[in-house]
C-alpha cells in the first residue's frame, strides 16, 4: 500500500468520522455516559467514605458500557448501510480497494471513539476534581485499555456488517463481546463440564476475543501497578485479533455480489 | 401543528388531575420486606464480568441504606439482610476495606445500634484479613472485636500480635495485646481500645460509635457506684430507696444520676437497681 493508498484510507476515514458524528445515537449515548459519570458524585454522597473509588468505578464503567454501545451500534451500520443504500457500488467503482475502504471505515469510527472517550475522560477528571482530587495519570492506562477493547468491537462489528444485515450484525457482535467478557469462564469450562475435551476448550478460549485483557479498571482504581509491558502485549493482541477480523471482513466483502 | 397547540395546553394539566384521581381511588399496598434475589456474590460476579467493582459499590450503597433504614425507621430492627448484603459486597470486591470494617461494626454492635451478631461480624473481619493479609488495621479490628464482643482475650491478643508484626503497624499494638491478656475482663482495657479507635478514625460513624462506647463505659462505672450506694442504703434502712432522691443522704462517688449524654439513669425501686435508660443512645439491648 503506497502513499496514494494511505490518502484514500484517510479520505474514507475522514468521511466516516463526519458521518458518525452526525449520528444521533452517538450524542444520546455520550449524554448518558456523562450523566452516569456525574451520578458518581451523588452515589459517593450516599456511601460512607470511598467516594473517590465510587466516582472512578462509575466513570470507568460508563466509558466501558457506553463506548461499547457506540462502537457496536455505529460500527454495524458502517458497511451494511452502504450495501443497503447501494452507495457501496459507486464507491468501489472508483480506484478504492475493499481493504482501503474497510481500514478507512475502521479508522474513522476509531477516531470518533477516541474523541468521545477523550471527552468522557475529561468528564471523569472534572468529576474527580469536584470531589477535591488532583489529576491522576494512572487512570489513563485504564482508559487506554478500554479504547483497545472498543477498537476490537469496531473490527468485529465491521466483520459482521459485511456478512449480514445491521440488526443481525449487532446481535452477533454483541454476543461475541459478551462471550469475550466471559473468557475466564470458557477457560475454566472443564470445572463445570468435566467431560469437555481439552482441545475444544482451548479452541474456544483462543477463538473468542478475550475482552478481559483490556480491563484494567480494578488495578487503576486500587492504585495497583499496570506494567507497560502488559499494555504493550494487550495492544499487540488487539492489533492481531483486529487484523484477523478486518481481513475476514475484506474476504467477505470480496465475495459479495459487488462490482 | 398550530391548530393543535391549544389542545396540549389543556392536556398538560389533565395529567396531574387524573393522577390525583388515581391516587384517591387506588389503594397502594405497603412495600413488602426487602428481598435479596441472589444470596451469594460469587453467582453475581459471574453475571457481570468486568463490572464486579461497580456492582460492589452498588451493593455497598444498598448495605449502608439498608442499615440506616433499619436502624432509624424499622420497629423491630431485624437487620436480616445485613449479613448477606455485606457478604455479597465483599465477594464482588474482596478489597473493599470499608465493607469489612463498617460491616463488622454494623453486625457486632448490640441493638439498637447494630444487629447484635458478633459471630457474623467476626467472620466478616476474618474474611477481610484473608483477602487483605497485609492490612494491619483490619487485623487490629479483628483483635479488638474478638475481645470486645466475644470476650476472647486470648484470641484477640494473638491477632493483635499478628497485626503488630505487619509493616507500618502501630507500635503500641504489642503492649495492648499484653494488657488484654493480663486484664482480660477489665473495663479499662475496653476503654483503651475504644480510645485508640476514637483517635484513629476520621469523623463519622466509627468515631461517633467509639465515643458512644467510651461514654457507655463511663455510664456503666457510674451505674456500678450508684448500685453500690443502693446496697449501702438497703443495709442501713432494710429496704431499697424509693427513688434516686432518697440516695441524696448517701451520694455515690461522683454523684452523677445521669449518663454522659445527659439522660437520667433508669431506676427500678422493686429491685433497687440502676441501669442505663432505654431512651439513652448509650443503651444496648441483647441480640
Amino acid at each position: 500500500m503506497g502513499a496514494s493508498g494511505l490518502t484514500r484510507i484517510l479520505a474514507v476515514a475522514s468521511n466516516t468520522y463526519r458521518e458518525t458524528v452526525r449520528e444521533r445515537v452517538l450524542y444520546n449515548l455520550v449524554v448518558f455516559a456523562f450523566l452516569m459519570t456525574l451520578s458518581g458524585l451523588l452515589l459517593s454522597e450516599l456511601s460512607i467514605r470511598e467516594d473517590e473509588k465510587i466516582v472512578k468505578d462509575v466513570g470507568l464503567a460508563a466509558m466501558d458500557i457506553f463506548g461499547t454501545l457506540i462502537a457496536l451500534f455505529i460500527g454495524v451500520g458502517l458497511v451494511s448501510k452502504e450495501i443497503d443504500r447501494r452507495s457501496l457500488h459507486p464507491l468501489l467503482s472508483r480506484p478504492l480497494r475493499r481493504r482501503e475502504l474497510l481500514l478507512g471505515k475502521f479508522a474513522g469510527l476509531g477516531f470518533t471513539l477516541l474523541v468521545n472517550l477523550g471527552a468522557m475522560t475529561a468528564g471523569l477528571y472534572l468529576t474527580l476534581f469536584a470531589t477535591g482530587r488532583g489529576p491522576e495519570p494512572q487512570l489513563l492506562k485504564a482508559v487506554y485499555g478500554l479504547y483497545l477493547g472498543l477498537l476490537l468491537v469496531v473490527a468485529l462489528a465491521l466483520l459482521f456488517s459485511t456478512l449480514t444485515s445491521s440488526v443481525l450484525a449487532a446481535v452477533c457482535t454483541f454476543s461475541l463481546v459478551v462471550a469475550g467478557r466471559f473468557s475466564d469462564v470458557i477457560r475454566g469450562m472443564q470445572d463445570v463440564i468435566p467431560g469437555a475435551p481439552t482441545w475444544l476448550v482451548r479452541l474456544l478460549y483462543f477463538a473468542v476475543p478475550n475482552f478481559r485483557n483490556f480491563d484494567f479498571k480494578a488495578q487503576v482504581v486500587y492504585g495497583d501497578p499496570v506494567p507497560w509491558a502488559g499494555l504493550a502485549w494487550v495492544t499487540l493482541y488487539a492489533a492481531a485479533y483486529g487484523a484477523v477480523a478486518l481481513s475476514l471482513a475484506e474476504a467477505a466483502l470480496r465475495h459479495k455480489d459487488l462490482p | 401543528m398550530r391548530a393543535s397547540r391549544p389542545l396540549w395546553v389543556f392536556l398538560i394539566p389533565l395529567v396531574p388531575l387524573v393522577q390525583i384521581r388515581v391516587d384517591g381511588l387506588l389503594e397502594r399496598p405497603e412495600p413488602r420486606d426487602e428481598i435479596l434475589y441472589l444470596r451469594t456474590g460469587r453467582q453475581l460476579k459471574r453475571l457481570v464480568p468486568g463490572f464486579e467493582y461497580l456492582l460492589a459499590d452498588v451493593y455497598w450503597l444498598r448495605t449502608v441504606q439498608y442499615f440506616g433504614r433499619e436502624r432509624l425507621f424499622s420497629k423491630d430492627q431485624r437487620y436480616e439482610l445485613l449479613h448477606p448484603l455485606i457478604e455479597i459486597t465483599t465477594d464482588l470486591d474482596p478489597r473493599l476495606r470499608i465493607a469489612y470494617k463498617y460491616g463488622a461494626i454494623f453486625l457486632c454492635e448490640r441493638r439498637p445500634v447494630g444487629k447484635g451478631d458478633p459471630e457474623a461480624g467476626i467472620r466478616i473481619l476474618e474474611k477481610g484479613v484473608r483477602n487483605l493479609p497485609r492490612d494491619w488495621r483490619l487485623r487490629q479490628d479483628l483483635g479488638y472485636f474478638r475481645y470486645l464482643f466475644l470476650g476472647d482475650a486470648k484470641g484477640g491478643a494473638a491477632v493483635l500480635l499478628e497485626a503488630a508484626r505487619l509493616p507500618g503497624a502501630a507500635f503500641w499494638l504489642a503492649s495492648l495485646a499484653e494488657t488484654m491478656l493480663d486484664k482480660s475482663a477489665d473495663r479499662g482495657t475496653a476503654r483503651e481500645i475504644w480510645r485508640r479507635t476514637y483517635e484513629q478514625e476520621e469523623e463519622g460513624f466509627l468515631k461517633d460509635n467509639a465515643l458512644d462506647n467510651l461514654r457507655r463505659l463511663d455510664a456503666l462505672d457510674a451505674v456500678e457506684s450508684l448500685n453500690a450506694a443502693v446496697e449501702r442504703f438497703r443495709k442501713r434502712q432494710g429496704r431499697p430507696p424509693r427513688d434516686s432522691r432518697e440516695l441524696a443522704a448517701d451520694p455515690p462517688e461522683g454523684g452523677r444520676l445521669a449518663d454522659p449524654t445527659g439522660v437520667p439513669f433508669a431506676y427500678d425501686p422493686q429491685e433497687g437497681r440502676f441501669a442505663i435508660a432505654r431512651e439513652s443512645r448509650l443503651w444496648r439491648g441483647g441480640k
